[in-house]
């Protein structure tokens, strides 16, 4: 399953992003091979979020270029990225609040901007089946009919997963999807990740926690200050010392 | 008294149309436009216009009036893409001054100061609508026209869209959801439902000038949807039948001094709106306070 033999889906070269003075992100390249989990970490304000930004569309890079499947994608809208396969969740969630639960699975599937969506009643009923296996399998299914606003903590964290699970798209960046989740929860998250995986998603994933970087990445970028510093399996970039300084230096700061 | 209640239930029909419209816009796609007498105008004119110097026939004027707004609705989407929230609200007052003043000036279309008068009635298949009672009934039907029209689409996919970019517009986009088409559409086809109240308004007065379409129609459009609940399917209705029967009301009050009646209406108003969004800021039909601070 991994390995450099890999199919490169996202290739980010040279990446640039310069906030007047400031490089937030700063001659960055990496090649997100697909089937393999990339984790970003880093301390605070080292340019993981920005660099989910630039590879969206949200933010548009000074420099460098970003190619999917080949094709640079640098430029182009965010929404065009997206409905290309790009799928990210966001730190703060940006559920659809007072959508209730389902509305919120059900609208991801419904991209068309128009009055209706293409495949009539078929094609709902099976956007509506789909709605409902995904929220079974997050455990959201008994609160299908509430707003995304009165959910808990957790419940939210597996309804903006709920969300992405819902895309088609091929790959998922994470923004740390799995931050303050208890035990029992934590677990379910990992599962549910590895099944996506196993599907063929391919997974670019911002974490803290160094037992979810451990558990599911099969490789690890370590960015500091938007550069990238390290690139490589996980063992490796983690007992790299210099990286543990900057690293714990800055958590224990 | 019938008479009265008749022209009464007119009014408020078209009102609540008006209200409805703007709560498509306002509740749902979170465009909150300070510009919504000005495309009840486009409608009314247009409308007027066209029977004076075509058809009176409702299935020709009518739409010919709703096509017009959609296409000058384009006029307020160009600023609803680009700017957002309270900038909004400055470039949609800013088309609402430019409305009246192409209303009043433009006198070949508008009739100038004066306004439009003598339009003919509405005809169906060349039976022209002669009472009151009739007009009354076409525009509850319209009414009841547009409630369908906006529910069914607010609970499709259509609708969802919509919601997702009033709660979050880059999630939206981040779901592959073109926002700008989205809105673009959602201001058309509600400029378009507006224009029906116009249209309506227009046949039924027989004659139309600026004075309806001013900044204050916008605001007190604006409250009717406010006082009865944004984003809410019977809240612009409410909100529209609430503040419609406010003045007779204080007609009634005998103990209130009749020169006085205006400004102690603008009190209760005021005072109304300022308790409604202490006490529930949803509106009369909108969850209560404890619910939206959740």
């Amino acid at each position: 399953m991994t390995g450099p033999d890999n199919q490169v889906l996202l290739r980010i070269s040279n990446l640039q992003k310069n906030f007047g003075g400031l490089k937030v992100t700063n001659d960055v390249s990496l090649d997100m091979r697909a089937g393999i989990v990339t984790t970003l970490v880093g301390p605070n304000g080292a340019g993981k979020t920005t660099l989910f930004n630039l590879i969206t569309g949200h933010l548009v890079p000074t420099g460098g270029d970003i190619l999917w499947n080949g094709k640079s994608i640098v430029g182009q809208p965010h929404w065009k990225i997206a409905r290309q396969g790009i799928a990210r969740t966001f730190q703060d969630l940006r559920l659809f609040d007072q959508m209730t639960v389902l509305e919120n699975v059900l609208s991801v599937m419904e991209p068309v901007s128009w009055l209706w969506q293409p495949g009539g009643r078929a094609g709902r009923r099976a956007r509506e089946e789909k709605a409902t296996h995904i929220l079974e399998r997050t455990r959201l299914i008994d609160k299908a009919h509430i707003r995304a606003i009165d959910l808990s903590y957790a419940e939210r964290k597996f309804l903006s997963m709920a969300r992405i699970m819902a895309t088609d798209a091929r790959m998922w960046l994470l923004d740390e999807p799995a931050s303050g989740l208890d035990r029992g929860s934590y677990e379910l998250f990992l599962e549910l990740l590895r099944s996506e995986v196993r599907n063929g998603v391919t997974v670019c994933i911002i974490e803290h926690n160094l037992d979810i970087v451990v558990g599911i990445s099969d490789r690890i970028a370590f960015l500091d200050q938007g550069r990238l510093l390290a690139d490589g399996d996980p063992q490796t970039v983690l007992k790299d010392p210099h990286l543990a300084a900057i690293y714990f230096g800055e958590q224990a700061a | 008294m019938l008479a009265y209640i008749i022209n009464l239930v007119t009014l408020i029909s078209i009102n609540a149309v008006l209200a409805i419209t703007l709560n498509f816009i306002m509740g749902y796609a979170g465009i909150f436009s300070m510009a919504h007498a000005v495309f009840f105008g486009v409608g009314a004119y247009t409308a007027a216009y066209f029977a004076l110097n075509v058809s009176a026939s409702f299935f020709l004027a009518v739409p010919v009036a709703m096509l017009a707004a959609a296409v000058l609705s384009l006029v307020l989407a160009l600023p609803a893409l680009r700017v957002r929230g309270e900038y909004f609200v400055a470039a949609s007052l800013g088309l609402q001054v430019l409305g009246v003043t192409i209303f009043s000036e433009w006198k070949g279309f508008t009739g100038g100061l004066g306004g439009l008068i003598g339009i003919p009635p509405v005809e169906f298949f060349g039976y022209g609508l002669s009472s009151n009672t009739q007009y009354m009934v076409l525009a509850l039907a319209c009414l009841l026209l547009v409630v369908l029209v906006t529910t069914v689409l607010l609970r499709s996919s259509f609708g969802r869209n919509l919601k997702a970019i009033r709660d979050s517009e880059s999630a939206a986009h981040a779901f592959g959801k073109n926002v700008a088409t989205i809105k673009t559409l959602s201001v058309a086809i509600s400029a378009a439902l507006t224009a029906v109240a116009g249209a309506l308004y227009a046949f039924y007065l027989g004659f139309i000038n600026v004075e309806s379409f001013m900044l204050d129609t916008s605001v007190l459009l604006m409250a009717m949807v406010i006082i009865g609940g944004t984003g809410t399917l019977l809240g612009p209705i409410v909100g529209a039948m609430l503040l419609m029967l406010l003045p007779s009301l204080f007609s009634y009050m005998w103990f209130l001094p009749a020169t006085e009646i205006g400004s102690i209406q603008q009190i209760a108003y005021g005072a109304a709106m300022i308790l409604l969004m202490i006490y529930r800021p949803g509106g009369l039909v909108g969850a209560s306070k404890k619910q939206v601070a959740k």
